[in-house]
């Protein structure tokens, strides 16, 4: 099978595509952040394009590797009848990039749109403070050749959009997909609102040309919406298909052009994007792939870690990272971000480790009071006792001296009561201080209760 | 009494402004009835406008160069307050929510607003007889269209309703009906006016601009409502000439030196009566230091067809709005014979199979016409030549689309071409007033005032 991928998602901006209106959409109460341009009423007119908006979506466009048109761009209007839709058209530019690629897929274009209000039904209302809120639409051409490589571009490429700070996440996604595969003809998916329902809707449509043509059925090109509540596919109405947008350029808005320094400025400042951050690590720090993936799944976590390897060996800092730092900040619910964690913290936290100072135990203990907190992992070490490892002799020694003192125990302990074993844990725990590692001391005990 | 005099003796308060509307009022109650020109008054507002003006002039307050004067805006332009209807039944409820950038400088100015005129519906005609509202009469020439879209607010100004009005013009809204009801129209350059708050029939063609009595009226209203508007983004970014400075007393022509271009075609199209005036017309002005040259347009018959398709084409687009459910009517369901055909047609020949051949095919037209017009206009100061090919017909005279678009052969050329254009009463055939169109270079608007200031001195009118 072939598939393409047609993704909308909302631009970072405070205020709406071609008014002031703020784009705090959720939050507001309905029909809140609206004014006559919004609502194009009759007479108004669009002030000029947000310039965060064409900014940012410039900025994708070379995150993805694309190629900023030379060319002067316009917004059109594609026009349909909704009740979303207050001017009965949509605003959506010519491609401002094109010829990107990103993890093997080519981006096709690049190009912004204006986001039409909501309609609630349920609620017999068209809530409006959507309407005008700018879009960023990215085309592939039809590369992925299943939906688990579809569900893994559409990964990548929302880390790349979360990456360019410009663009709101998968929350705010909205895809068309494209499906054909041999034998059959291209349909197209729409009403797809997530990285699952995109994969499962491919899945769906995969499975069910299959069979189509497995009883000798032809398939033919058509439009199809996906019900993401039953996650299946279903064919939509003719009208809809053979809608017809009457395409013209917008006369209420200039053409516009992108000059070389503003998009020059823009590549300087602009985040390295993650899928060549990830390729970078794993060349410059010699760090495994899917180590390196996970540290660039998010911006800050990535540059902690360019931070903690001025002083920590790469490999070690990238074990701790992708696994225990990633564990804490998860299991918080929070992002690397929002944990407030500090570089200085983990240098702090990775050099008693790797001078032998604290157990691996006691790492583990120590980053799971990190989030949220100022104080450095040494200081908390010293508060909770864990500063010290011990010796393998010693703990050895200890082992030793506790199956000697404790005989009822040994002889519970092969009668194959459980608890004797944590009672001579317990001992040999005592006698280090605490020091010892639970689980290796078990395996001490283990192995000298056997000879 | 003249415009800058009355302007003056107001505000030094020797007459006051509540004085001067009140004298509006009283003609619009006596005649309005008659003439059709107002759809809407609202005397209240602008009576509270007026007493404040006065206060502050009494009180030594500086004032805005619009102090006292009455204005009326066609239907089309928001008002907050005012039913903003397009003589349409499409919106016939529909009340303006906000200002228009140009309604919120005439308010700035301290333009006294008094009401909204009658126009054609969706400003898509050029008799005003296709409002929804009823006609407008013609004051100068009874029985007879005033022409349109902008009927309304010419014949406010025509008989004598309020001292300035406001039309919009996309392809002759203001000067042709200026030119059937014998009082001064101007269309600025595109762009020069914002269109921010103006309801849209062709939004690459409309232009807000104004009526007046005497060209010193055009030249104060130019300079209040010209100029950029960071919201509104086909504005041009220049600085707007003090257009009141044109207006010379003294005996001194201020035709002198000016050089002007007379395209054949332009009189091949119209009527004899027509041609008779406004060449004897332009050899007045060659007596008075005007130096004419001839010129051709070999486009004349690509400039209706390029302007209809276009105009089709935007005016569907703009229409998608009012689909019934914000403003109470579904546009092709309430709207009449003229709306009706160009949402179709422009629903028609914007379909993806058909944009290739027509609007593409149009919008290169355009640009044709607006080279060879700027190839015309490169060595004179203005084209000069009729206004309307021909006379304003009876009211109720039923013709054939084309007979009606042939009324604007001569002014669509201004919008394709985006550049300033006026009429300007050149003179009577049978008691029905014939214009005379000028029409000049892109921002060369102050040369366009200064001809009709000019004209006006030595016409007497
Ligand atoms: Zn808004």
């Amino acid at each position: 099978m072939k598939c393409g991928l047609e993704i909308h998602v909302q631009l970072e901006t405070d205020s709406k595509l071609f008014c002031t209106c703020r784009t705090n959409y959720k939050e507001a109460k309905a029909n809140s952040n609206i004014c006559h341009v919004c609502l194009n009423q009759p007479g108004a007119k669009p002030y000029p394009p947000n310039k965060k908006a064409l900014d940012g979506a410039i900025k994708i466009a070379l995150m993805l590797g694309c190629v900023i048109s030379p060319e002067v761009t316009y917004f059109q209007r594609k026009h349909y009848d909704y009740p979303d839709l207050s001017s009965g058209y949509q605003r959506t530019s010519i491609p401002i990039g094109d010829q990107g690629e990103l993890n093997g897929v080519r981006i096709y274009d690049v190009h912004i749109e204006e986001d039409p209000g909501q309609y609630k039904p349920d609620l017999g209302i068209v809530d409006f403070n959507r309407s005008g809120i700018p879009l960023i639409e990215i085309v592939t051409e039809p590369d992925m050749k299943s939906p688990e490589e579809a569900r893994k571009f559409l990964r990548e490429l929302i880390r790349v959009l979360e990456y360019s700070g410009s663009a709101r996440g998968e929350g705010t996604m909205r895809a068309d997909v494209n499906i054909s595969i041999e034998g059959g003809k291209r349909a197209e998916i729409k009403n797809i609102n997530s990285i699952k329902g995109a994969y499962k809707a491919l899945q769906f449509e995969m499975i069910r040309q299959k069979n189509l043509l497995k009883r000798g059925i032809t398939i033919k090109q058509e439009t199809r919406a996906f019900l993401e509540s039953q996650m299946i596919t279903v064919p939509m109405r003719l009208k809809e298909e053979a809608e017809d947008y009457r395409y013209i350029p917008d006369p209420d808005l200039p053409p516009m052009l992108a000059e070389n320094d503003r998009i020059e400025k823009i590549r300087e400042e602009m985040p390295e994007p993650s899928h060549i951050k990830t390729d970078r690590f794993v060349r410059e720090y010699g760090i495994n792939k899917d180590h390196a993936k996970v540290i660039t799944s998010e911006l800050e976590l990535a540059d902690a870690f360019e931070e903690v390897v001025k002083f920590i060996d790469p490999k070690f800092a990238a074990l701790w990272m992708r696994d225990d730092l990633k564990r804490v900040v998860y299991y918080n619910k929070m992002s690397f971000k929002e944990s407030e964690i500090t570089p200085a913290q983990i240098v702090d936290l990775l050099k008693m480790l790797e001078d032998k100072k604290i157990t691996a135990k006691a790492g583990k203990r120590i980053m799971e009071k990190l989030p949220k907190n100022k104080e450095m992992p040494s200081q908390i070490a010293e508060e909770m006792g864990l500063i010290g490892v011990v010796d393998e002799n010693i703990v050895l020694k200890a082992v030793k001296q506790a199956v000697q003192e404790n005989p009822d125990a040994v002889s519970d302990y092969y009668e194959g009561k459980k608890n004797a074993m944590n009672f001579l844990i317990g001992q040999v725990m005592r006698l280090t201080r605490g020091k010892a590692d639970p689980g290796e001391t078990h395996k001490l005990l283990e192995s000298e209760l056997k000879t | 009494m003249k415009l800058l005099d009355k302007s003056k003796l107001i505000k030094n308060h020797e007459i006051t402004a509540l004085d001067n509307l009140e004298m509006f009022c009283k003609n619009i109650e006596k005649n309005n009835g008659i003439y059709n020109a107002f759809l809407e008054i609202n005397k209240n507002p602008a009576l509270d406008c007026a007493a404040d003006i006065d206060s502050r002039i009494k009180a030594g307050e500086k004032v805005g160069k619009l102090a006292g004067m009455v204005v009326g805006i066609k239907s089309n332009i928001n008002v907050e307050d005012f039913h903003i209807t397009a003589a349409s039944k499409t919106l016939e409820n529909y009340l303006g929510s906000y200002d228009a950038t140009v309604v919120k400088r005439i308010k700035e100015e301290d333009g006294i607003i008094i009401g909204m005129t009658n126009m054609d519906e969706f400003a898509a005609g050029s008799s005003t007889e296709t409002s929804y509202f009823g006609h407008t009469e013609n004051p100068a020439a009874m029985g007879r269209i005033p022409g349109g879209s902008s009927g309304g607010s010419a014949v406010a100004v025509a008989s004598e309703m309020c001292d300035l009005s406001i039309g919009s013009d996309t392809g002759g809204s203001i000067r042709n009906p200026a030119s059937h009801c014998g009082v001064m129209g101007f269309k600025p350059t595109y762009g020069a006016v914002s269109r921010q708050g103006l309801l849209d029939l062709a939004m690459s063609f409309d232009q807000i601009g104004s009526f007046a009595s005497e060209a010193a009226g055009i030249a104060l209203m130019l300079e209040t409502i010209m100029g950029f508007d960071y919201k509104e983004c086909t504005t041009i970014d220049w600085d707007v000439p003090e257009f009141t400075k044109m207006i010379v007393s003294d005996e001194e022509s201020s035709l002198k030196g000016m050089k002007l271009g007379l395209v054949k075609q332009f009189f091949e199209v119209s009527d004899d009566g027509i041609v008779d005036i406004i060449e004897e017309s332009i050899d007045n002005m060659e007596e008075n230091g005007v130096e004419v040259v001839e010129l051709s347009f070999d486009y004349i018959d690509l400039c209706l067809p390029t302007y209809y398709l276009i105009n089709y084409v935007e005016f569907f687009s703009a229409t998608r709005k009012y689909d019934g459910r914000k403003y109470g009517h579904r546009i092709e369901e309430v709207c009449g014979d003229e709306v009706l055909r160009r949402i179709h047609t422009g629903s028609y020949i914007s379909q993806k199979e058909f944009s290739g051949k027509y609007y593409k095919k149009a919008l290169q037209a355009r640009s044709l016409i607006r080279k060879e017009i700027t190839k015309l206009l490169k060595n004179v100061d203005a084209i000069v030549g009729p206004t309307v090919p021909k006379l304003p017909h009876k009211i109720g005279t039923s013709l054939e689309p084309m007979e009606m678009y042939a009324y604007d052969i001569l002014t669509v050329i201004a919008n394709l071409a985006g550049i300033p254009a006026a009429s300007v009463k050149a003179g009577e055939v049978n008691g029905i007033p014939v214009g005379l169109q000028f029409q000049a270079k892109p921002l060369d608007d102050d040369k366009i005032v200064q001809l009709m200031a000019g004209f006006e001195q030595i016409n007497k009118i």
